[in-house]
């Protein structure tokens, strides 16, 4: 039996109808493309399938599609606007927090709402914030680099959003 | 020799995928979903050693899904590595099998419109099985003479072999006289060490996409390091011509060796999608992906003799490798164990047996270094007792006797040879001690109290690819295509895959060097089978090698192409041997100019502009590679680590982490390497294994990952306790001077880490992962 539900998914109203076993990820991914939240656990132990609900991080492979009935998700790529980046997203890049990417949406949500709560974190509270979040690639280094960075611009005032660099 | 002055290279720039990897736009295989196609499963033996009597489809067939068994799939043996020659590839594998090997062997799979529907089918499934085993999971006692074979029969090239013993392959080695060099030794160690069943835990579980069409042919989108070869694995085994197979490049989420062979999973989507006639996906999940693949499980016995000045005269490797159920690449593997045992050290007179033997356990494949780790973290730790032996401070003792400038390096065994012409090793050294605060260290009889600190070195190296001098077992060549576009940017096409080290960014840099285009106007592009030259495989740390060769290669002679145009268009000019190219920063764009008279000039867009209007023809190069060396990067680990004695726990207190790769192309990736590969062989020296119940062969973890522990962010040191250095090195067979990396980051740190371990408790440990637990019975054994 499908169950009809309605939220707002990266700013836009949706309607769509789920089973009721269906979960949040898998219906961000396969029925609207937004393919920046990634299965990796399935479990609720790496973080890479995060996004926001109604503001707060919640792990999409742990949510039933119809509990975000009535309310606002929004995923990696409802953070940024066309080629503006956040400052998490541009310092990541700046910073080399990348490496094969598949990790980097969720810690884009995690130290974005990091930022949010607390624009001057500490060494030590960035890496209690991502705890949750795996990476194989970095050894976390240069993400962290990256987080205090994102940091230091925000407390300089610069705005929300940015144009990438050139070289 | 002197570093030539560059541009681009060794510059930080914006990494080409970078935009997509942040907003979460960039596809990878996992990310493709195609209308109308289909989910597919796979149908796991769950048993570790068994024979199917029959399989029962009927029900799931009813529940609309379609279905294959082993009487669906041709009948053919293979290895699902291509990277050896014929004659040396050892074949047992079977796209599904009805004598399964280990508990996850794929004996059935099934395709439905939705994953539900896919798994109710796969459920519905039912296998009856005419005997079940009892699985051998231990190496030796699988090659006592009255161990049932879990492979009678395999394939060596086109030739059937007998199994023996379990044994899959052998390999027998021996130089000078280790006998009686053992006797003229002063100290003699023997040890014995066992290494850990790691898995890759790269975080994209494997996934094929397979794509039908009307015309007969296929496209293939899947987790993999070589296409090329996907292509061809995939043509052999169900007789398609290569034509007529596309295997698409996407990016991969991780791979550390997981992905140089081609996964059970892709053959299998291929099978279902020309059964459906539909497109079939299979994304594993997790624990399908730990019961897929793991590291090479090694059993070493090490001998070796020095004398009292310090001079090393023996070594002697016995190396059992626990390969798991199947062969990937432990033939060549065994070669390459024994290179990097003999690459490490002076010995001066070896022997080596190794042997690969099979157990019903997950199949074992190359795991980032190949070998490398378990035998550095062997010999370090020998070193590291036998300087103590010998009263010698251990960097001295690793000075005395370590493979440098001017000898033979083994790099991937012993059919590729080549001689040391980069060393940075002394310089590593040196500067590590002085970073870490070497004159700190104290005996670890001076250490009391519950926290207690310990330093340590390890050191090793990698080779930079398999290419050298001759044609060798290894397949090892690459291709690049260079297109001058009509405004002057450039297209560059390859197959080589970027594990998400940055590689494909370092070939850019070489060509902008080369040419005087900056990076952001050439085009990486995402490429195909159908479209590139083939490359074998992103593996053996040969990415910004073999394929920066590549690159300067053919940006090369994209530029005599481009002086051959200019020269009609710069009509003073005469002599196409005085022109120069460049990049002109005040223009921000590529320039061709007269040398010594640099004022006659035109810029490269202009030219090529004028070439298309004139309709001179497309200026573009198509080479094909193979490098004619395979030199060491070296690098050197100092780790200080504290030891709570109360918990048994070890943290990492401070890292050094020094690497001779030449000239560094990419500054911030290649340190990005040495931070992801201390996390890694952190993780091999404390905390990661895979551990079987003995009696049904079942991994106890049952495939989650929240018991197989990988570090996280707080778990590393603080970035003030990171260093990375690099030494100021020039490789003249590199691309601008630069060798390789991603393998060389890791293999030395569990030496570095097992040492310091030692340092601050007094305690060698001869098995991995060094657990907390481990750690407090051995105190509790020593009295604390």
């Amino acid at each position: 039996m499908k169950i009809p539900i309605e939220f707002t998914l990266n700013g836009q109203k949706v309607r769509t109808e789920v089973e009721p076993n269906e979960l949040l990820l898998n219906l961000l991914r396969e029925k609207f493309g937004y393919t920046g939240p990634k299965y990796v656990c399935g479990i609720g132990e790496c973080g890479a399938c995060t996004v926001l609900l109604d503001g707060e991080p919640v792990l999409s492979c742990l949510t039933l599609a119809v509990d975000v009935d009535g309310h606002e998700v929004t995923t990696v790529e409802g953070l940024a606007k066309s080629r503006e980046l956040t400052l998490v997203q541009k310092a990541l890049i700046e910073e080399a927090g990348v490496q094969c990417g598949y990790c980097t949406p969720g810690f884009v949500i995690m130290i974005d709402k990091l930022l949010k709560e607390n624009p001057n974190p500490t060494e030590e509270e960035i890496r209690d914030y991502i705890r949750g979040n795996l990476c194989r690639c970095t050894g976390y280094v240069n993400i962290v680099k990256a987080a205090m960075k994102a940091a230091e611009e925000l407390r300089k005032g610069t705005t929300k959003v940015a144009e990438i660099s050139k070289e | 020799m002197e570093e030539p002055k560059h541009i681009f290279i060794g510059k930080k720039t914006i990494r080409k995928d970078g935009i997509p990897k942040v907003t979460g736009t960039l596809k990878f295989s996992s990310d493709i979903y195609v209308p109308g196609m289909l989910v597919g499963r796979v149908f796991k033996s769950p048993y570790a050693f068994a024979d199917v009597k029959r399989i029962d489809t009927s029900e799931a067939e009813r529940m609309g899904a379609v279905v294959i068994t082993p009487d669906d799939v041709p009948d053919k043996i293979f290895n699902p590595r291509l990277v050896s020659i014929f004659e040396v590839t050892y074949k047992d594998y079977r796209v599904l099998t009805k004598h399964p090997r280990y508990l996850g062997d794929a004996i059935a799979a099934v395709a439905a419109p939705t994953e539900e529907a896919a798994q109710r089918a796969l459920e519905a499934i039912k296998v009856e099985f005419e005997r079940v085993y009892e699985p051998i999971l231990d190496p030796f006692e699988a090659m006592s003479p009255s161990a049932p074979l879990i492979h009678k029969r395999i394939l060596k090239g086109d030739e059937w072999i007998d199994v023996k013993n379990n044994v899959g392959c052998t390999l027998e080695y021996s130089e000078g006289d280790v006998d009686k060099a053992l006797k003229e030794a002063d100290v003699v160690l023997e040890r014995r060490f066992r290494t850990n069943r790691r898995y890759h835990m790269q975080l994209e579980p494997k996934t094929s996409v397979c794509i039908p069409h009307s015309d007969g042919s296929i496209t293939i989108y899947s987790t993999t390091q070589t296409i090329h070869n996907t292509r061809i694995l995939i043509s052999q085994i169900f007789d398609i011509p290569m034509s007529k197979i596309n295997v698409v490049k996407v990016p991969i989420g991780g791979s550390f060796g997981s992905s140089i062979q081609i996964n059970p999973v892709v053959p299998i989507s291929v099978a279902l999608c020309l059964k459906a006639r539909k497109p079939v996906k299979i994304s594993m999940t997790r624990e399908e992906d730990i019961y897929d693949h793991a590291a090479y499980q090694m059993h070493f016995k090490i001998r070796a003799g020095a004398k009292s000045d310090g001079t090393l005269i023996a070594g002697e490797l016995e190396n059992i490798m626990d390969i798991g159920a199947h062969q990937i690449q432990a033939y060549p593997l065994l070669g390459t164990a024994l290179g990097w045992f003999v690459s490490l050290y002076k010995w001066k007179n070896i022997r080596y047996v190794g042997k690969a033997v099979y157990t019903n356990k997950v199949p074992t494949c190359a795991f980032r270094g190949y070998g490398a780790p378990q035998v550095s973290w062997a010999v370090e730790t020998l070193i590291d007792e036998m300087a103590e032996e010998l009263g010698i401070d251990p960097v001295e003792f690793r000075l005395k006797n370590y493979v440098g400038k001017g000898d033979i390096f083994w790099g991937q065994g012993p059919t590729v040879k080549s001689i040391i012409r980069s060393d940075g090793v002394p310089e590593l050294l040196q500067r590590g001690k002085e970073l870490i605060g070497w004159e700190r260290r104290r005996p670890p009889s001076e250490k009391t109290g519950r926290y207690r600190r310990g330093i340590g070195v390890g050191r090793s190296f990698h080779t930079s690819g398999a290419g050298g001098p001759i044609s060798g077992e290894t397949i090892d060549y690459t291709g690049a295509i260079l297109k001058l576009n009509e405004d002057g940017t450039i297209d560059y096409i390859t197959a080589l895959q970027d594990h998400g080290g940055g590689t494909l960014d370092a070939h850019v840099k070489i060509i902008a060097e080369e040419l005087g285009v900056p990076p952001d106007l050439i085009n990486l592009v995402w490429s195909d089978t159908q479209t590139t030259l083939y490359d074998v495989c992103t593996h053996a740390s040969r990415g910004t090698y073999v394929g920066g060769g590549a690159a300067v290669q053919a940006a090369r002679e994209l530029k005599n192409k481009i002086f051959n145009y200019a020269i009609r268009v710069l009509n003073k000019a005469v002599n196409q041997d005085m022109l120069e190219l460049g990049y002109d920063k005040e223009l921000g764009q590529a320039v061709v100019y007269v040398r010594d008279n640099p004022q006659m000039r035109i810029t490269l867009k202009d030219l090529a502009t004028i070439a298309w209007q004139r309709n001179w023809g497309t200026i573009s190069t198509t080479v094909t590679y193979r490098s004619k060396a395979a030199p060491p990067s070296f690098t050197v680990y100092f780790v200080e680590v504290e030891v709570d004695t109360y918990t048994g726990k070890v943290r990492p207190v401070k890292v050094i982490a020094g690497a001779d790769i030449g000239t560094v192309i990419n500054p911030d990736y290649a340190a990005g390497q040495l931070h992801g590969g201390f996390a890694q062989g952190w993780g091999m020296a404390t905390l990661e294994d895979t551990i079987y119940d003995p009696r049904t062969g079942e991994l106890t973890n049952k495939g989650f990952i929240t018991d197989y522990k990988i570090l996280t962010a707080p778990d590393m040191p603080k970035l003030d306790d990171f260093q990375v250095i690099f030494a100021h090195t020039y490789e003249p067979t590199g691309p601008h001077g630069a060798k390789g990396l991603g393998e060389a980051a890791l293999n030395s740190v569990a030496g570095a880490v097992a040492n310091a371990i030692y340092n601050a408790i007094g305690v060698r440990f001869y098995e991995l992962p060094i657990t907390p637990e481990r750690i407090l019975e051995a105190l509790k054994k020593k009295g604390r």
